[in-house]
């Protein structure tokens, strides 16, 4: 028997749903949702259990992770609930109970603490480079180490245990029996959904946000690869200098087009911004961005003169290793793939 | 003498002669005897033909008339008004369904079916060659009208009549007016108070002329019927003089020792013997209530305004039309239904619209600070086993309404709703929204599975197995369990016995036709509205009360009223009064009187509806139905058998 627990209401409104408790449970949006099925169907159930503060269904379901919010049950909502926001602020909370630092749900209800998070870590970067002496060389040096041992660090402590507690808490608690081979047959569709965002296709009128979402993953595994483990800043070889720009290229652009529909607020996905949604765009463009230029600068020799554009690079990229990658919206890239493969291995 | 008649037979576009040979018809009554002329006709009830009647009865100087076309119920007062414009008495016409009774009744058989139209037509022919013309009965009606009960639909009632200028009696059983809206703060949807609405009417009432206030006052006697009802009131004194000093009288009702429930506050307070209802009441004179007065004369020593020598009176009173709004009483859970009477804090939707009015501040119960609210809906209606079928109408809205007063007006309140479905009908919807986005609770079951109300250690609990979560049992612990509980009628109804009222299935007074008449009972002259006709909030009931006193000045309006002559008539030297007939009369219609000797029965012409319950049962077949006598009805059997 489950207790009502209006409270959790309250505090869902700190991740962007606000006026799900106008819902009257009439089920249009489940009806209208093209992603919804007889065996998971949703949103309506979801808005259900936010409302009666039902934490621990929400905690154990994968329902918030199979939307993509296309926003169609939001336009045909009779009483202005704002299901597909609702989804979203649950992934948003899912996202902090999955992290076991807590860290990315005080960050979620603090713009604050998050803004203080991005000063520490430009102050690191600015005293990092006054102990290097501002030696350019040398900070690129570290630099680059410093993306190696970041990645590793974020997914070995924060990424990974927080992956396991996902599974303890869909798979493990409720006692659902997966038989092994399950977990390798899955996979591929791990890696397929990771790359692909496959099943966003079944929204209906998605096809151009769904290939945007394609190339700028693409674009963002690209760069990382790039920067990394070729270390673009400092390879001379043609192909890999090419390969960096038409990625960063395709970063920065595609960002440009997102922020602009959050601007525009057309689409209902874009209606509603949290602080997060803009860090996310926002860092990504920059990170793009500030690739491209710093690469240009080291192509046309400018930036020696120049060391503060790459301490911004720098900058940009600490924020978003230590910050936005671990606690912040980066996440959802990471559960939702993986939710996908917890799904496929449950049924 | 023989008549001269005319025949018109419908085709009714094809509905008629698609089936019937009408001109067959026609062809085989146009020698009948008396028959004038016959025609045919594609739609009798069109313009053209009508007028076409109208001429041919002028010209031919026809004295009878007979349409065969569709059911009387749909043309018969049409075609009663052709034959009165062409100046003949429009009993002097009937007439003949040839559509449902022929037609349509045996579409697969035409041969047979003209067969049965022919038969239909030559009976009317007969009927019509005995008709005579009849006028109807002409009575006093007296211009006055009694409205009894003063709430809010007889106060409105009371003041629309006036405005016609028509005398009015209101005869209110309570010392003050206003009925249920005076108990309540604000109201749905207007968020005025129910002071300030009683107020308004009030204030009006007192200024008419017109109008006379009797409170503390109950019909006890009614004799006579539309037109002329004399009624007896027996009206209760206050024991206290009308003109008195308020601060004496406040320390009167210090004084009185007597502690009794306060039914104004639902019993969950005491009040005294001499008591206010609140401080708006009206009359604004206390009273002092002598059933549970000990006589100890406190009061008496205190206050000079006290005076025990007044006496109850009885007054008569001759009005033309009664209009009843003697409203409802609210459902009485019974002992243990949904822990009512079982557990401390279980109580009633009129209670807790009482217990918020009173608090402040916070919200205070036996002592204890309440902050979650459970409210169970339909307590009382909509019963699958017990007698109350219907919806109560006002008790969603006024519940999400409560809740949200209740929030508004005290700090930290949760609000749970375990409704059967709500229904807050019209612009109500935009209350259920408003609570809804404030953030109460609405579960959900069927019928067949309501909630259930637990208690253990002063804790309640209650659980449901809610339909809009996949039937997932929930349980809510809550300080406070509120019954929404319906309306019912008035436990003391007995009024409408002395008027031969008759009631629905639901108990609650029955207009004539829900959707048509519904207003006036079968008992002509006395009208209904409010809730004492079933659930209504305030502004249905204002809606029927303002309909009421239109059709209630309608008897009166005149000073005279014609009614339908077709009624019982008693032939005085047949009869030999049985008694038969008295007890067969479902509206009270015969007397037993002295003639020359011998006792005889008599028709109240006013009563009487001419339903013919009295004519069968006459053992010396002494009572005739005007128009359809004996004669009538024989001659018509004789062309049907024909
Ligand atoms: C808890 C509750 C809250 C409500 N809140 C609202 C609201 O917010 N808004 C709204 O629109 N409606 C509301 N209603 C409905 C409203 O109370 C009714 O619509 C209204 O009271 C009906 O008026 P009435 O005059 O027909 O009957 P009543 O109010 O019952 O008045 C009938 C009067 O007749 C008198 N009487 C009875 N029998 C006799 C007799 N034999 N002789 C003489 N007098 C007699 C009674 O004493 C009474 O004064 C509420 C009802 C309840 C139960
Ligand atoms: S469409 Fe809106 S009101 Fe209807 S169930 Fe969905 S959220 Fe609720
Ligand atoms: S109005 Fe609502 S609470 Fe009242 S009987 Fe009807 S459904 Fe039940």
């Amino acid at each position: 028997m489950a207790a009502i627990n209006p409270e959790f209401g309250k505090e869902l409104k700190n991740y962007g749903a606000f006026d799900f408790n106008a819902c009257y449970n009439c089920g249009n949006c489940t009806a209208v949702c093209s992603l919804s099925t007889e065996e998971d169907s949703f949103p309506r159930e979801m808005v259900r259990f936010s409302v009666l503060g039902l934490e621990d269904d929400i905690r154990s379901s994968l329902k918030p992770w199979l939307c993509y919010y296309c926003g169609e049950c939001s336009t045909h909502c009779p009483q202005e609930a704002n299901p597909g926001e609702l989804m979203m602020s649950l992934r948003r909370w899912l996202t902090t109970e999955y992290d076991w630092t807590k860290l990315s749900g005080l960050l979620y209800r603090s713009l604050p603490l998050t803004i203080i998070g991005f000063i520490i870590a430009a102050i690191g970067v600015l005293i990092f480079s006054a102990l290097e002496k501002f030696n350019l060389q040398s900070i690129m040096h570290k630099g680059h180490i410093f993306e190696i041992i970041a990645i590793a660090a974020v997914f070995g402590f924060i990424l990974l245990p927080n992956i396991i507690r996902m599974w303890w808490l869909i798979i493990l608690k409720p006692k659902i029996k997966v038989p092994v081979i399950k977990y390798l047959t899955g996979f591929g569709d791990l890696i397929v959904h990771m790359f692909t965002q496959k099943r966003s296709l079944g929204c209906d009128d998605n096809q151009l946000r769904w290939f945007e979402h394609f190339i700028i993953v693409i674009g963002y595994l690209g760069l990382l690869f790039t920067t990394v483990f070729l270390d673009w800043f400092s390879n001379d070889s043609l192909f890999v200098i090419v390969l960096g720009y038409a990625m960063s290229i395709i970063i920065f652009i595609v960002t440009i087009d997102f922020m602009s529909d959050r601007i525009k607020k057309q689409k209902e996905m874009s209606k509603f911004s949290q602080p997060s949604d803009w860090m996310f765009v926002v860092w990504l463009f920059l990170m793009g961005l500030t690739a491209f230029i710093v690469r240009l600068f080291i192509d046309t020799g400018l930036i020696e003169k120049n060391i503060w554009l790459y301490l911004f690079h720098l900058t940009i990229l600490v924020q978003w290793a230590l910050i936005i990658v671990p606690f912040g919206k980066w996440t959802h890239f990471l559960y939702r793939s993986f939710a996908m493969y917890f799904a496929k291995i449950k049924s | 003498m023989n008549k001269k008649i005319g025949v018109y037979i419908c085709h009714c576009g094809g509905n008629i002669s698609d089936y019937v040979d009408v001109e067959k018809v026609k062809e085989s009554i146009e020698t009948d005897e008396g028959v004038f002329l016959a025609k045919t006709t594609m739609f009798a009830c069109g313009d053209a033909n009508q007028k076409e009647m109208v001429d041919d009865i002028k010209k031919n100087e026809l004295d009878g008339v007979v349409v065969a076309s569709c059911s009387p119920k749909l043309h018969l007062l049409t075609f009663r008004a052709v034959t009165e414009r062409a100046g003949l008495n429009k009993y002097n016409y009937v007439h003949a369904n040839i559509r449902e009774q022929a037609s349509w009744a045996h579409s697969d058989d035409k041969p047979g079916a003209t067969e049965t139209a022919i038969h239909l037509v030559k009976a009317a022919i007969a009927k019509v060659r005995l008709a005579e013309p009849l006028y109807p009965f002409i009575i006093n009606s007296k211009k006055a009208v009694a409205v009894i009960g003063g709430g809010i639909a007889g106060l409105r009632a009371a003041i629309e009549l006036a405005d016609m200028g028509c005398p009015v009696t209101i005869i209110e059983r309570e010392h003050f007016v206003g009925g249920r809206v005076a108990q309540w703060d604000v109201l749905f949807t207007t968020n005025e108070t129910g002071k300030e609405v009683v107020t308004k009417l009030y204030n009006e009432v007192i200024r008419h002329d017109n109008i006379k206030l009797l409170t503390g006052a109950e019909v006890i006697s009614n004799t006579g019927s539309i037109g002329d009802f004399t009624m007896k009131i027996k009206v209760t004194p206050r024991y206290i003089k009308e003109k008195c000093n308020e601060g004496h009288l406040l320390k009167a009702i210090a004084v009185c020792p007597v502690d009794v429930p306060d039914e104004f506050n639902f019993n969950i307070t005491g009040r005294k013997a001499i008591y206010h209802n609140f401080p708006s009441e009206y009359p604004q004179t206390p009273v002092i209530d002598i059933k549970n007065c000990t006589r100890c004369g406190e009061c008496e020593k205190i206050c000079p305004s006290v005076d025990f020598s007044q006496k109850e009176e009885i007054l008569e009173i001759n009005v033309g039309s009664v209009l009843m709004a003697t409203g409802f009483d609210s459902y009485t859970p019974a002992d243990g239904e949904f822990g009512y009477n079982q557990f401390e804090n279980v109580i009633t939707l009129p209670q807790f619209k009482r217990i918020i009015d009173l608090n402040d501040k916070k919200l205070i119960f036996r002592g204890k600070e309440i902050n979650k609210i459970a409210y169970i809906y339909c307590v009382g209606s909509r019963q699958i086993d017990g007698e109350n079928k219907y919806c109560s109408r006002y008790c969603c809205t006024s519940v999400i309404y409560a809740a949200m007063q209740a929030k508004h007006k005290f700090n930290e309140i949760n609000n749970y709703h375990f409704n059967r479905g709500i229904r807050t009908y019209g612009k109500q919807e935009v209350l259920y929204a408003e609570s809804l986005k404030g953030g109460d609770i609405y579960l959900q079951s069927y019928e067949d599975a309501p909630p259930t109300v637990e208690q253990h250690n002063d804790k309640i609990t209650i659980r449901i197995n809610d339909i809009l979560t996949a039937k997932k049992e929930m349980s809510v612990e809550a300080d406070l369990v509120v019954l929404v509980t319906g309306m019912v009628p008035r436990a003391d109804n007995s009024v409408a016995s002395l008027f031969k009222l008759p009631k629905g299935r639901d108990k609650f007074f029955n207009e004539i036709h829900m959707k048509l008449r519904p207003v006036e009972t079968v008992i002509d002259g006395i009208t209904i509205c409010g809730a004492c006709q079933g659930p209504k909030n305030i502004m249905e009931s204002v809606n029927s009360a303002l309909s009421a006193a239109i059709k209630s000045f309608s008897y009166v309006s005149k000073g005279e009223l014609e009614l339908e002559p077709i009624i019982a008539k008693i032939d005085k030297d047949l009869c030999t009064w049985s008694g038969t007939c008295a007890e067969a009369c479902p509206f009270d219609a015969i007397k037993m009187v002295k003639d020359e000797k011998k006792d005889v029965a008599a028709i109240n012409n006013s009563v009487c509806k001419g339903c013919g319950m009295c004519l069968p049962v006459c053992p010396s077949n002494a009572i005739n139905l005007i128009a359809y006598s004996d004669n009538e009805i024989e001659s018509m059997i004789d062309a049907l058998a024909g």
